[in-house]
């Protein structure tokens, strides 16, 4: 099934917050934000500003009534600042006016004295002064000593990974509309409905019932509107001070510049094999680069935490990882949510021990990869693995040995175009790694005409969230999709909904939603038995809105049925709640079982770079990968490919630039993302058959961050290039871009 | 402010616009056609794309007072009498969107290739595609849904849609 806002799409009818009909007196705010990355505030003079054209109000942290405070996991992160400045573009004020324009115009009269002060932008550097959010973590498992001497090759090594601007189209905004009564309501792009709700309800000082969130979908997301809540808290203060509708949309630039991005990361680490190239033991040290508040960060770390033994059985680990604050804006969730980093750490890692070892660095993959039974670092046992499965499947399709071994001869005949070659396995784990999110609940109200709402706390922001939902409520009901309509995302419907990150929109919201139509349906039923005097419940059935009995078609629609039981004084709205069971996690000791299952997946990646230049190509790419039983296979493989995409614009061409100040030099003209040539020849992306999962909804698997993992090839495959021109130096950054291609091959 | 006549999807309209408008802004604005989006407004990303006088623009790099005695087409004036072009109902089939927020500049842009080439390859489509981002997807069902748009226009089907 496809995407059911997609007729609205293509007809440019789909409604995003910028194009919501303006309200009767619709302000527009601007933000006023700091041009230094540490100081301290000693004066804000916003007189002129006041004064300036249109202009409403001026708001800065006395105005705030409620709490100043937006901090997502650690209070330390001030809606506007009042001291202490941790980063340009951290805000000070909010300028409200008539237009826009005359918002922004007058944010240049303000003036802010700051006493500037030593900032810290490099992510080790802040770790030896003590800068860090919240506490390190330490992960051993085994005897990681003992395990060094019995290996017979040790490669240990220093490696970096950049970061990535999400660039969703639609930039961060929010309208925010007070209403009767002190209540307001806020309409977002926003992935977390209950954290955001819950953060306008304390800046603003009123309880949570006054306040209404709601969300009809996102012009993309990828994390990056999940915990930083800035944009819609502050349209809804400004609404709420002038009990006028207020709408706050940022530019491009102003959401380059100050919003968060994925990650940088800094890793040392040593990896031992045996003497058949088993990995016996690996000891990582991971310096994420966080920004100047904890926002999300430490969550991010923990991913990776998790996930730095990739897709491989290592018995032997000691993992320590430390989230710096540095002064850069604070990064945030970004689709993999740490995992892209731990799996590069231990990918590299292995390609630096292929080549000490001297043996192909695919083979020693295979020979490592996860089995059933096989235990992760924090000691959980797997199940149902499809590590070698997605291996062997993508074998049968391409013959790797044969890709190597065309490789191998286009390279002989051909001095300045060489071709390299990667296998990237993924194992990506299931869930928040924080258990309490690990909630979803769904509301399915069924109208007397026979047409069915669902509402949940899932956030659609393309990923199909909403359509793999009412595919579920129709298939449960045994009716029509036509008769189903996926509501907005709405905390007065839904309450303190989890955010639709983690992969787990669909997982969670769409259990609950079973749950609900499973409630639903037996209420139908009992009445049809009642009805019918057949009182076997297991053989009636609703088919394409027909009842059935045994089998037999009955004379007796969806619609009759549904004002019968209304007649009847049959409830016909439900609520059902899900929680994945059996998920837990000591902090204390780093054991248990954190997610509820695993994603699985393999890819081939080739490119061919032109060694005088430095530039690339990628060749092709062939992908398997593990969905489960898809819930829509169109949806999940447009996930697959979009997410392959957007992971090699990571590990190739977007690099982030920043000024010594700490100003951020990219823009939306100069930081690039993938455009449609970038797309190689030959892109085939295939679902892993017949594979099962009794731990998601309908035997499905998440998929909107697993595959993201699969675009390390395209780095790695490079790298294979490059390492066959030269060792003599450490492994190159992430991303290679072609200029560091060739600074790599030539300095 | 400049007094501008123009048509917009085959409607006449005589209006007057302050001279530093954009015609992005315009169009929302002034003429509340908001399917055109600003992805950027730096005239990279394509998401603004209209046609003027025929000739795919981002609305965002073009003032709204060159428009006067023009033709524009937004993504709004593609679909005729509500129905969607070949087009159109080919980026459904294919799955050829995700979030949706691109997708009105990339139809203006494939509409526009259709229109000077109706047996594009696929070094032609990525050539027409090429200042339209996409963020969401991997661009290939935006490229299956085009090729195939193109095969629906050929003239041995001839059916008028």
């Amino acid at each position: 099934m496809k995407n059911v806002d997609m007729k609205m799409h293509v007809k440019g009818q789909s409604v995003f917050i910028d194009d919501i009909k303006a309200p009767i007196g619709l302000l527009n705010a601007a933000l006023f934000t700091s041009p230094v990355a540490k100081g301290r505030i000693k004066n804000i003079d916003i007189s002129a500003a006041q004064k300036s054209e249109g202009v409403a109000m001026v708001i800065t942290h006395k105005d705030i009534p409620g709490k100043n405070q937006i901090g997502h996991m650690i209070a330390d992160q001030p809606l506007l600042a009042f001291d202490e400045i941790e980063y340009i573009g951290q805000p000070i004020a909010i300028v409200v006016a008539d237009t826009r324009k005359n918002a922004k115009k007058a944010c240049q009269l303000i003036k802010v004295d700051i006493e500037k002060l030593e900032p810290v932008f490099e992510p080790r550097e802040a770790y030896q002064k003590g800068l860090i959010h919240a506490q390190k973590r330490v992960l051993v498992n085994g005897n990681i000593e003992e395990a060094f001497k019995k290996s017979k090759y040790i490669a240990s090594g220093r490696i970096d990974s950049g970061g990535q601007e999400h660039f969703y189209f639609e930039t961060q905004r929010a309208l925010a509309i007070p209403k009767e009564a002190d209540t307001i309501k806020v309409c977002a792009s926003c992935q977390s409905p209950g954290a955001f709700q819950h953060h306008i309800a304390e800046v603003l000082d009123i309880p949570m019932h006054k306040v209404e969130l709601e969300i009809r979908r996102l012009g993309g997301g990828f994390g990056g509107k999940e915990s930083t809540a800035v944009w819609v808290v502050a349209a809804a203060l400004a609404a709420k001070l002038l009990n006028r509708p207020v709408k706050l949309v940022i530019s491009r630039n102003e959401d380059i510049a100050t919003t968060g991005k994925r990650h940088p990361y800094s890793y040392d680490y040593k990896i031992g094999l045996d003497e058949n190239g088993k990995i016996l033991a690996f000891e990582v040290f991971l310096y994420q680069q966080a920004g100047g508040c904890a926002d999300i960060s430490p969550a991010v770390l923990g991913r990776s935490f998790l996930h730095t033994s990739g897709s491989y059985c290592i018995p032997n680990v000691k993992i320590t990882a430390v989230s710096c604050k540095t002064n850069i804006p604070p990064n945030n969730a970004f689709r993999g949510f740490g995992v892209p980093q731990g799996t590069f750490i231990i990918e590299s890692a292995l390609f630096h021990a292929s080549e000490i070892m001297g043996k192909n660095i695919i083979e020693l993959k295979k020979i490592n990869l996860l089995k059933d039974g096989d235990f992760l670092p924090y000691g959980m046992q797997l199940k149902k693995t499809n590590a070698v499965r997605c291996w062997e499947t993508l074998d049968e399709k391409v013959n790797i040995k044969k890709r190597i071994e065309a490789v191998e001869e286009f390279n002989k005949n051909n001095q300045t175009k060489k071709r390299g070659i990667s296998v990237i396995p993924v194992c990506f784990g299931i869930s928040f790694a924080q258990s309490t999110l690990n909630q979803a609940s769904a509301l399915v109200n069924i109208y007397i005409d026979g047409s069915v709402s669902v509402s949940t706390g899932a956030v659609e922001m393309g990923q199909g969230v909403n359509t793999k939902i009412l595919s579920v409520a129709a298939n449960t009901l045994g009716i029509q999709k036509e008769k189903v309509r996926v509501d907005t995302t709405n905390t007065s419907r839904i309450p303190n909904a989890s955010p639709t990150s983690a992969s787990t929109g669909a997982d969670l919201n769409g259990m609950a939603t079973k749950f609900a139509c499973e409630e639903l349906l037996t209420r139908l039923k009992k009445l049809i038995a009642k009805k019918t005097n057949f009182f076997d419940l297991d053989k009636i059935r609703i088919k394409d809105g027909i009842v059935y009995l045994c089998g037999a078609k009955l004379d007796y629609t969806w619609e009759e049925l549904i004002l019968d039981a209304y007649n009847e004084r049959t409830d016909l709205s439900c609520h059902s709640f899900y929680a994945t069971p059996a998920i837990y996690y000591d902090r204390v000791k780093e054991r248990g079982r954190p997610f509820a299952y695993y994603s699985y997946g393999t890819s081939l990646t080739e490119v061919e770079v032109d060694i005088l230049r430095g530039v690339y190509e990628i060749v092709s790419i062939d992908v398997v990968h593990d969905v489960g039983k898809s819930l829509s296979p169109e949806i999940d493989k447009g996930q697959i490919e979009g997410a392959v995409i957007q992971s090699i614009g990571w590990t190739t061409i977007e690099q982030l630039r920043y000024a010594p100040d700490g100003k951020m030099l990219s823009s939306a003209n100069s930081y690039k993302i993938p455009d449609i040539k970038f797309v190689p020849k030959n892109f085939n992306v295939m679902l892993l058959e017949n594979s099962e999962n009794p731990y998601a909804v309908c035997n499905s698997k998440a998929i909107g961050e697993p595959p993201f993992i699969h675009g390390l090839g395209a780095y790695f495959a490079i790298l294979d290039v490059l390492r066959k021109i030269r060792k003599d130096k450490p492994l190159p950054s992430l991303p290679l871009t072609p200029e560091k291609v060739f600074m790599y091959i030539y300095e | 402010m400049k007094t501008i006549t123009f048509t917009v999807n085959g409607q006449k309209y005589t209006r007057e616009v302050e001279e530093h408008k954009t015609l992005l802004r315009f169009l929302r604005e002034d003429i509340s056609l908001t399917g055109t989006k600003e992805g950027c407004g730096a005239g990279e990303c394509g998401a603004c794309t209209v046609l003027l006088n025929s000739k795919p623009v981002n609305a965002c790099l073009v003032l709204a007072v060159e428009i006067d005695g023009k033709e524009v087409i937004t993504i709004e004036g593609i679909a005729q009498d509500g129905k969607l072009s070949p087009l159109q109902e080919a980026f459904e089939r294919h799955h050829a969107i995700q979030c949706g927020f691109c997708t009105p500049g990339m139809i203006i842009s494939a509409h526009s290739l259709l229109q000077r080439n109706p047996n594009p390859k696929r070094e032609d489509i990525q050539e027409a595609i090429e200042g339209n981002f996409c963020r969401c997807t991997g661009y290939l069902q935006i490229i299956e849904a085009i090729e195939d748009a193109a095969e629906q226009l050929k003239p041995k089907k001839s059916k008028k849609r």
